[in-house]
């Protein structure tokens, strides 16, 4: 393609104004996120009219909503069960606090979450957070419900790939080779029904907090995968979880070594016939896309 | 070869909420139009849902990231994957909007309006031929709906919008929805709006419903049925320079396929 033409001076400038009245957080203080026009800068309110009805500031401010509320949207639905673990409200304040540090770069909207799970663990507290009235929620229940959120986001979007085959060429390449993780599969782990509570979520109108079943005994861990359009879960024994996650993160008799190390003598006795199974079934369910040397 | 739309064709905006009801059905329209960014990633389903989409329709495209004014040159990326896409789907026609959408590394995800003047007439025409040559087929240019107008501004908004896209080669995808919208908020009559349009240069006409702000300000929402004013408009548009191919979006609050398509049959009432 020929050069792109370059922008005159002056628009440069005038979108540069007009994208910082866009970013312009709307003010929380009330019991409804609205605009703040008061705050625009003036050069830009001096340079638009509106010659029907309203002021330009007032005209300034639909596009300043926008912006905020069609970002905000796609956060509570990358976000679902996060949105509403803390109901609308609360979400927005984290979400909006967010999108201040993290303004979308990119054409694809769908991108723009993906560093919120990472924001929250970095600004919530240990503890609980009040919602309002008597709701509390567990902060350590709303990372893990934004690292699944963000899991099914990234799952679901994952670029089509082809679950690794084995061959019988194979058996003498995977006692030294690694394994290659497919990008549509996730591996989950919960402490509280997060992953149960996700359809209901989903299903559920309103925008109010959705109370939070009791923590479980046991944590749960998950396989998530997606099967040509669908996600589905498949609950793992903590072991076999463990020696997935090992399996992804390094080569075949490492992992094994690993894993044998963190086994009771007790089990030890029956981790040969297990790992034959988890590692089975793993490449039934398409955990991998290879095999590397 | 490039399917070619019937001169009236009826399409409808695909969204990705009809990909989950409705396609057992195949609903009746001659062809669907689709947000081209939806479909420029890696991610599967929306290329499963192409491919399913493929066999049943033509499909033309629609962009909403191309920042025709915007102060930097388009991504690279972003270009040759929607020339890709155009050629995959076989596309007739593939367009975008006459505004900007990002500036300086930031992308705002909205269609936001220019100062209406002469410099930005010859740059948006340059830029316009250019994407057009890249896609290697007609490339057509829609009219925002816009909430503000600039003191800047010498030129009306019919004669820039018909100024770029004569002096690009390119075509009109006319709105007549954000022509009403910015009607009413700008104090112009869409009658002499309809007037300038070329209209052997139309490709496609969008109708959509729109909201009324409690300000007063209308703002084009796409989530509710066409009204009566933007259909009495379509009616003129389809006297001065019809047929064309009508296309219906609905983006917000989206019915069951049935009322989406009576909403569209509607426009065949209006084509006098």
């Amino acid at each position: 393609m020929k050069p792109w033409p370059s922008s005159p001076s002056w628009l440069v400038e005038l979108q540069r104004r007009f994208g910082e009245m866009l970013r312009t957080p709307l003010d929380a203080s009330g019991s409804a996120l609205r605009a703040a026009p008061e705050s625009y800068d003036p050069t830009l309110i001096q340079a638009t009219c509106s010659p029907a009805n309203g002021a330009p500031a007032a005209r300034l401010a639909v596009y300043n909503r926008q912006y905020w509320f069609r970002l905000l949207t796609v956060l509570q639905r990358a976000f679902p069960l996060t949105a509403r673990l803390l109901g609308f409200w609360h979400f927005n304040q984290y979400a909006a606090k967010y999108l201040r540090l993290n303004p979308p770069h990119d054409w694809d909207i769908d991108t723009v979450g993906a560093g919120f799970a990472e924001f929250l663990r970095g600004t919530l507290r240990a503890g609980e957070l009040e919602l309002g009235g008597t709701r509390r929620v567990a902060c350590a229940a709303l990372l893990e419900a934004a690292q699944i959120d963000a899991a099914y986001h990234a799952v679901f979007r994952a670029p089509a790939v082809s679950a690794y085959q084995p061959t019988a060429a194979d058996s003498e390449r995977l006692l030294r080779g690694r394994l290659r993780p497919s990008p549509a599969v996730a591996l989950l782990s919960e402490h509280w029904p997060l992953c149960e509570m996700r359809p209901r979520a989903l299903a559920s109108a309103g925008e109010t907090p959705l109370s939070l079943a009791a923590r479980l005994a046991e944590p749960q861990c998950w396989l998530l995968a997606r099967e040509q359009l669908t996600l589905r879960l498949w609950p793992l024994a903590p072991r076999q979880a463990e020696l997935l996650e090992l399996l992804r993160q390094d080569s075949v008799p490492n992992a094994l070594a690993r894993i044998e190390a963190q086994c009771s003598p007790a089990e030890r006795g029956e981790l040969a016939r297990h790992v034959r199974e988890w590692l089975a079934q793993s490449v039934q369910l398409g955990v991998w896309t290879g095999l590397d040397d | 070869m490039q399917p070619v739309l019937a001169a009236d064709a009826l399409g409808l905006g695909l969204r990705s909420v009809h990909y989950r009801t409705g396609w057992e059905s195949s609903p009746a329209v001659d062809y669907v139009e689709l947000i081209a960014e939806n479909f420029l990633s890696d991610a599967q389903p929306p290329r499963y849902h192409l491919d399913q989409i493929m066999e049943r329709y033509p499909i033309v495209l629609h962009g909403v990231g191309l920042n025709l004014l915007g102060p930097e040159p388009p991504d690279a990326r972003y270009l040759d994957r929607l020339a890709s896409l155009a050629e995959y789907v076989r596309a007739p026609f593939v367009s975008d909007h006459l505004c900007w959408t990002g500036a300086h590394g930031h992308h705002h995800h909205d269609l936001l309006p220019a100062p209406y003047v002469p410099e930005l007439v010859e740059l948006a025409a340059e830029r316009a031929s250019l994407v057009q040559a890249h896609l290697g087929r007609r490339f057509a240019l829609e009219n925002l709906s816009s909430y503000v107008e600039f003191t800047q501004s010498s030129l009306s908004e019919w004669d820039f919008y018909s100024g770029v896209v004569r002096r690009a080669g390119c075509f009109f995808l006319l709105d007549v929805n954000n022509i009403y919208v910015s009607s009413q908020n700008h104090g112009f009559d869409p009658e002499q709006y309809l007037s300038a349009i070329d209209f052997s240069r139309v490709l496609e006409v969008h109708v959509a419903g729109h909201s009324r702000d409690p300000d007063g300000s209308f703002v084009d929402t796409h989530d509710r049925a066409v009204c009566e004013a933007v259909w009495q408009l379509y009616e003129r548009a389809w006297q001065r320079g019809g047929p064309f191919p009508t296309l219906l979006e609905w983006d917000e609050h989206i019915p069951a396929f049935p009322a989406l398509l009576s909403e569209l049959s509607l426009a065949r009432k209006h084509q006098l």
